[in-house]
């Protein structure tokens, strides 16, 4: 068996332990919560009714008992019904993915197309000061100037001056595709400028890293010129760390979507799930957390075993 | 002309970082003196015409129940900050022990602590501060317990990683040999080598907690009226957006310019704790 698919089954199986871990500190957290189930959906109920409820809902077995249930019911694709409306959450959440993958997946897009580029030519000008600074102001105010705050500026903007873009009227992609872009990029850009930020910083950092190398100064003693110097050293060593980040950001995209959703309206999972935690609608909260725990950790599996691929120095470390 | 200097600034040379350590300072100041300062009452009600934009008797305008909304930014601004630095300094403290512990015991303690790290750093951001207050009903404890839970696995892995690159080294084993306690190694030997690492971590850790803390306010998961932090600002702001954007744009510049300070505050510590060499390419 070669040594890198090793490596990748080392880090499925410890991706798929954490999971689990996530799982159970899930379980524990609703349980742990004060008030029930029976407390949210007839809050005005009587004993017979709160009884017939904790019957139907298993919520009188043993704790082990009512894990193993959940735990199997999950792993099957069951992810309980909401309290609220009585249907089926995973089914729910699938029919809002698309709106969320796509504003998601264009913010990625924007943040790849600008931050890498921008990132390498301010870490070739390395110390100059002032290319330095600038850099370092414009990282610094895309990673801090909260998305809530810029969306909330764009919406102004928008609403006021109404230039091309709509706001607060989500149209599907299977609708019109048009419309659809109307209004996805606002929520998008707003979505893109932390990974902006993110991704330049990196980029700037490695390229600064890669350049202090000694291959670079046998590369320049060697008469190579710039341009190959960035294409053949500089691009491929900094593809890990961008990588790397890529993962971070897309925790920060499942979090960040949820905000950017309720500001501009869009029918996605973000949403629902805030919904859900406003009206204590705790399966709606368990399957969202415990979804996108699961996103994230495939995520990190996945860039660790592409540095892997990138880098094949990693698998023969560990492996 | 030698010119006489009566305040020294951190961060020679770094013209960013010297100007967010006089931001911090001038916000934290806004904050602490706002009672004194003649901005007016962030609790009077109908102290001014409500929803008035921005003129010379209110200089951020006023909001929807004719409070001055550079009052209630001053107010917000140390609510923001004290909020995130409580949890942070509770973050720092557990964190920095437990890593330092899981590092310098290594087997059965490392494998615990940082599979508990793992576990916790799996969750993205947001969604842990969501799960935080779905148990906990929303408020100031609900916050701080967020930002504590986010941004401890980050310091463990930090401190970790410090530490591990000084438990080996000659002085920690003389320390153990001539019988040093554990306690005693770990805080007069250990700590201070990796206490620049805690630093620059905590100064980003502050950054992160007022972004979570504003973003769980702006969502009404946080601060909840009668109390004010920038993120609940926003919130309420971002009702009257299309009449009064004032609102939105005084408490948005105030948290961005905080977030940026810190932020800028935590890049010089790590230029001083950890200098990178940056060489151009000719």
């Amino acid at each position: 068996m070669s040594i890198l698919v090793r490596y990748a089954l080392a880090r499925f199986a410890s991706a798929c332990l954490t999971l689990f871990c996530v799982a159970l500190l899930v379980f524990a957290a609703i349980h742990a919560m004060p008030g029930s189930f029976e407390d949210v959906m007839v809050p005005q109920g009587t004993q017979a009714m709160r009884d017939v409820l904790a019957e139907r809902l298993g919520l009188n077995k043993p704790i082990l008992e009512q894990l193993g249930r959940w735990l199997s019911q999950v792993i099957q694709g069951n992810l309980g019904d909401s309290l609220v409306t009585q249907e089926s959450v995973a089914a729910e959440y699938l029919r809002r993915l698309p709106a969320t993958a796509e504003i998601a997946g264009l913010a990625t897009v924007f943040a790849l197309v600008v931050g890498v580029p921008f990132g390498i030519f301010s870490g070739l000008a390395g110390s100059r000061r002032l290319v330095s600074q600038f850099s370092r102001l414009g990282g610094g105010l895309a990673m801090s100037v909260p998305d809530f705050v810029v969306g909330a500026v764009l919406l102004y903007l928008f609403t006021r001056y109404s230039l091309w873009f709509t706001v607060g009227n989500w149209v599907p992609i299977t609708e019109n595709l048009i419309g659809n872009l109307r209004s996805a990029l606002l929520p998008a850009f707003t979505l893109s400028l932390l990974g902006i930020g993110l991704i330049m910083a990196t980029a700037r950092h490695a390229t600064i890293g890669v350049l202090g190398q000694d291959f670079i100064t046998a590369a320049l003693a060697r008469g190579k010129s710039p341009a190959v110097i960035v294409r053949h050293h500089v691009l491929r060593n900094a593809g890990i760390p961008i990588i790397t980040i890529l993962a971070i950001y897309s925790g920060y995209l499942l979090g960040g979507t949820i905000i950017v959703e309720n500001l501009f309206s869009v029918p996605g999972v973000g949403r629902y799930l805030i919904t859900g935690v406003l009206n204590r609608d705790y399966p709606v909260v368990q399957a969202g957390v415990l979804l996108a725990a699961f996103f994230f950790i495939v995520l990190n599996m996945l860039a660790d075993i592409l540095y892997a691929l990138l880098d094949p120095r990693i698998g023969r470390r560990r492996g | 002309m030698a010119r006489a200097r009566f305040i020294r600034l951190p961060f020679r040379g770094d013209v960013l970082s010297r100007a967010a350590v006089v931001a911090v300072i001038a916000l934290l100041l806004a904050g602490l003196l706002a009672p004194v300062l003649p901005i007016g009452d962030p609790e009077a009600i109908g102290a001014g015409p409500r929803l008035n934009g921005p003129d010379g008797a209110f200089p951020l305008g006023t909001d929807n129940l004719g409070r001055p909304v550079l009052a209630r930014i001053f107010e917000g601004i140390l609510l923001t900050f004290i909020l995130s630095t409580v949890a942070v300094l509770i973050a720092s403290v557990v964190g920095a022990i437990v890593g330092m512990v899981a590092a310098y015991l290594h087997r059965t303690a490392d494998e615990v602590i940082s599979r508990f790290a793992d576990v916790l750093f799996s969750f993205p951001p947001v969604l842990l501060g969501l799960l935080v207050t779905a148990i906990l009903d929303p408020g100031i404890h609900s916050t701080i317990a967020a930002i504590v839970l986010i941004t401890l696995p980050s310091m463990i892995r930090v401190v970790r990683a410090a530490t591990l690159d000084v438990v080996g080294r000659d002085f920690v084993i003389i320390a153990e040999i001539a019988g040093a306690s554990f306690g005693r190694r770990l805080f007069l030997h250990l700590l201070p080598n990796v206490a620049g690492v805690i630093a620059v971590q905590t100064a980003y850790s502050i950054s992160l907690g007022m972004l979570i803390e504003s973003a769980l306010s702006f969502l009404g998961l946080g601060v909840q009226p009668p109390s004010a932090s920038l993120g609940s600002l926003l919130r309420e702001g971002a009702i009257y957006l299309d009449i009064a954007p004032w609102l939105v744009f005084g408490p948005g510049a105030f948290l961005a310019i905080a977030i940026l300070s810190v932020n800028l505050l935590g890049d010089g510590l790590r230029s001083v704790v950890d200098p990178l060499e940056a060489r151009p390419l000719h």
